[in-house]
């Protein structure tokens, strides 16, 4: 039995490697860095001063990514739901061909289009002067936090969407047959019978976009140039400008809680289920 | 049925189409209530469309359906206030069987305790008590179809319909389960639509069966009147009469005599088509004779003993005459390659006029 095993470990050895040369150590490295002062003492100096430089920002992040990943959500179910749940082919074909151009264009393309869009004399407010829906003067630029958020959500739904409406056709339809046929609703069928039974998918759907708006440099900083900002503008900034590791780590220590904090959430929501199945 | 009761269904001139193929052309079904209906045959038929359609999961293409006198056509599902139960369960598996049994309820905003009364009652009609609390995905599949049944019956709905509710179930747990049904059906007295292509339960559960063939209302009457007299060669066969043979039918004065090709012949006086006719005969219609015997009203065909088979009960013989084979059952036993008399009684035989074959026509 020992040689298959040594065989095996031989095989993932390279997977393994790449793991522990790519992330690990730098993972590894960059908490060292964060915890420990220049002379290499033990310290939380950094977090004390990334806390007083940025403890706005550190809020600023977390709503950003709080409320992008709940209109996400709510968008996504309500895709996912029409594709699943609609009578009318036509909104079907239109929505199914179109949800998932936004997959294929990446952040920094989706923030440059954003700019834009979103811009005081933008697309957006041009077109709604356009059609009398605004005066001129009552323009304003979007290219704030709304401007992160709607790029965010914009470029999330299409993945999780993708996943939602996946596992919605995947579950038997006479799940759903039933319902109506007692007497609910589609909104109803969708809310307690379709959701519930996909809601694994969702959750881990949104974790994985939550983790992915976390990390974006490129839209707080192209979208929102100005304070408050991200975290990964401030990772940047610290080393680009000052080339401050130290407490640019610490922010990355922060990042990794607040994913670290999610990831926890849904598995022990995973092991909740395993347990009930 | 007294047309001067209102019709639980009344299906008129439905037409429904999948893209630009149409799969039920105009069909024409009554059902009074309080009957059991079954809607019989092969796949692929539409029977499963006309159910849907009826549910409201397929839309029309023409035609009416009228529950108790209200045109339904145009109507969503979940105002037709039916119930029904599916081949898949389709129970659901984040809720208990509790909360399967009860949403009906819930939706229509019973309160909380009296749900939990109501589903409590159900579940002991169907010998679930106590199983409130479980999850549906911890029960046995005819535990699963009960929970079903229970949440169909739970809005105590006027019409059940049934899509093959019993065909995924092993064979006790289905024989045990269509009597409940049947008997549920006859207390609460709903209307009920069951929808199968297994024939013994369709006669067993319906007060009428419906034999359907590409889209189409082939016979409407009661399992006797389906079985004893089909009316055509699709019903004949699809009841179980599969053996087929060729007779020439002449008149002789106010009866008739039925000619076999080997020269064999009986007069009979019961109404039987004129000419070539085929006829169909099931396997206990026919019975094993002396080769050389002659019976008043039957023919007998003489042929040999090709195979024998012991399904239990009776012997299933694959008897050979001239280069056909028919299969007979009998109670006697007798060996393979033995001479016998295949004995065709003509009151149990189906006789509908031949199709000319191909090769006669000539337009």
């Amino acid at each position: 039995m020992e040689r298959p095993s040594l065989i095996g470990l031989a095989l993932i050895a390279p997977a393994l490697a790449m793991i522990g040369a790519l992330f690990l150590y730098p993972l590894g490295f960059s908490l060292v860095s964060a915890f420990t002062e220049e002379s290499g003492r033990l310290s939380l100096t950094h977090f004390q001063k990334a806390y007083e430089l940025y403890s706005t920002d550190i809020l600023f992040t977390l709503f950003i990514v709080i409320v992008s990943t709940l209109l996400t959500g709510l968008i996504s179910i309500a895709i996912a739901g029409i594709l699943t749940l609609s009578e009318t082919p036509w909104l079907i074909t239109a929505l199914r061909n179109l949800y998932r151009w936004p997959l294929f264009i990446p952040f920094i393309v989706a923030a440059q289009c954003m700019r834009t869009f979103l811009a005081k004399n933008g697309l957006m407010n041009n077109s709604f002067v356009a059609l009398g829906l605004m005066e001129p003067l009552q323009a304003t630029s979007f290219l704030d936090w709304r401007g992160i958020i709607v790029t965010f959500v914009w470029k999330q739904v299409p993945f999780v969407t993708l996943m939602l409406a996946g596992a919605m056709a995947s579950i038997d339809r006479a799940t759903i047959e039933a319902g109506r046929n007692l007497g609910a609703s589609r909104l109803r069928v969708l809310i307690e019978i379709v959701l519930p039974q996909v809601f694994q998918t969702l959750l881990v759907g949104l974790v994985l976009s939550f983790v992915t708006m976390l990390s974006v440099l490129s839209v707080p900083m192209m979208v929102a140039g100005s304070q408050p900002t991200m975290l990964t503008v401030d990772m940047a900034f610290r080393i680009n400008s000052y080339g401050d590791y130290a407490t640019a780590n610490a922010l990355g220590v922060i990042s990794y809680l607040i994913a670290g904090t999610v990831a926890w959430i849904y598995l022990r929501h995973n092991v909740k289920q395993g347990a009930q199945a | 049925m007294d047309s001067s009761v209102v019709a639980a269904i009344d299906v008129d001139r439905l037409q429904v189409s999948y893209g630009s193929q149409p799969v039920l052309h105009g069909v024409n079904l009554t059902v009074a209530p309080g009957e059991f209906i079954a809607i019989l045959g092969s796949s692929g038929c539409g029977k499963t469309t006309l159910l849907r359609t009826i549910a409201g999961f397929q839309k029309a293409s023409g035609g009416s359906i009228r529950l108790f006198g209200r045109d339904v056509v145009d109507m969503p599902p979940e105002k037709r206030g039916m119930a029904m139960m599916f081949q898949s369960y389709a129970l659901w598996p984040h809720m208990t069987v509790l909360g399967n049994v009860g949403y009906g309820l819930r939706l229509r905003s019973v309160p909380k305790d009296e749900i939990r009364s109501r589903v409590a009652a159900i579940l002991k009609i169907l010998g679930l008590s106590g199983l409130e609390d479980r999850t549906v995905t911890n029960l046995s599949g005819g535990q699963r179809q009960r929970v079903a049944l229970g949440r169909a019956l739970a809005i105590e709905p006027k019409i059940l319909l049934l899509d093959e509710p019993l065909s995924n179930l092993d064979a006790k747990v289905r024989i045990q389960l269509r009597s409940e049904i049947k008997s549920l059906q006859n207390r609460l007295g709903f209307t009920a639509v069951h929808v199968t292509h297994d024939r013994e339960e369709a006669m067993t559960m319906a007060d009428r069966i419906v034999v359907m063939d590409a889209g189409r209302i082939v016979q409407v009457g009661t399992p006797e009147e389906v079985f004893d007299r089909p009316n055509s060669p699709f019903v004949a066969s699809f009841m179980g009469a599969e053996n087929t043979i060729e007779l020439d039918v002449r008149p002789s004065g106010f009866s008739v005599e039925v000619h076999a090709g080997n020269g064999s012949a009986a007069t009979w006086d019961g109404p039987v088509p004129v000419g070539p006719v085929t006829a169909y005969f099931r396997d206990d219609a026919a019975s094993l004779e002396d080769p050389h015997a002659h019976i008043d009203g039957s023919l007998v065909l003489p042929g040999r003993i090709a195979q024998r088979t012991y399904p239990g009960g009776s012997y299933r013989y694959l008897v050979a005459v001239g280069d056909r084979h028919f299969s007979v059952t009998d109670g006697q036993y007798h060996e393979v390659d033995r001479p016998v008399g295949l004995r065709l009684p003509l009151e149990l035989l189906h006789l509908f006029p031949a199709t000319q074959p191909k090769g006669k026509v000539h337009a």
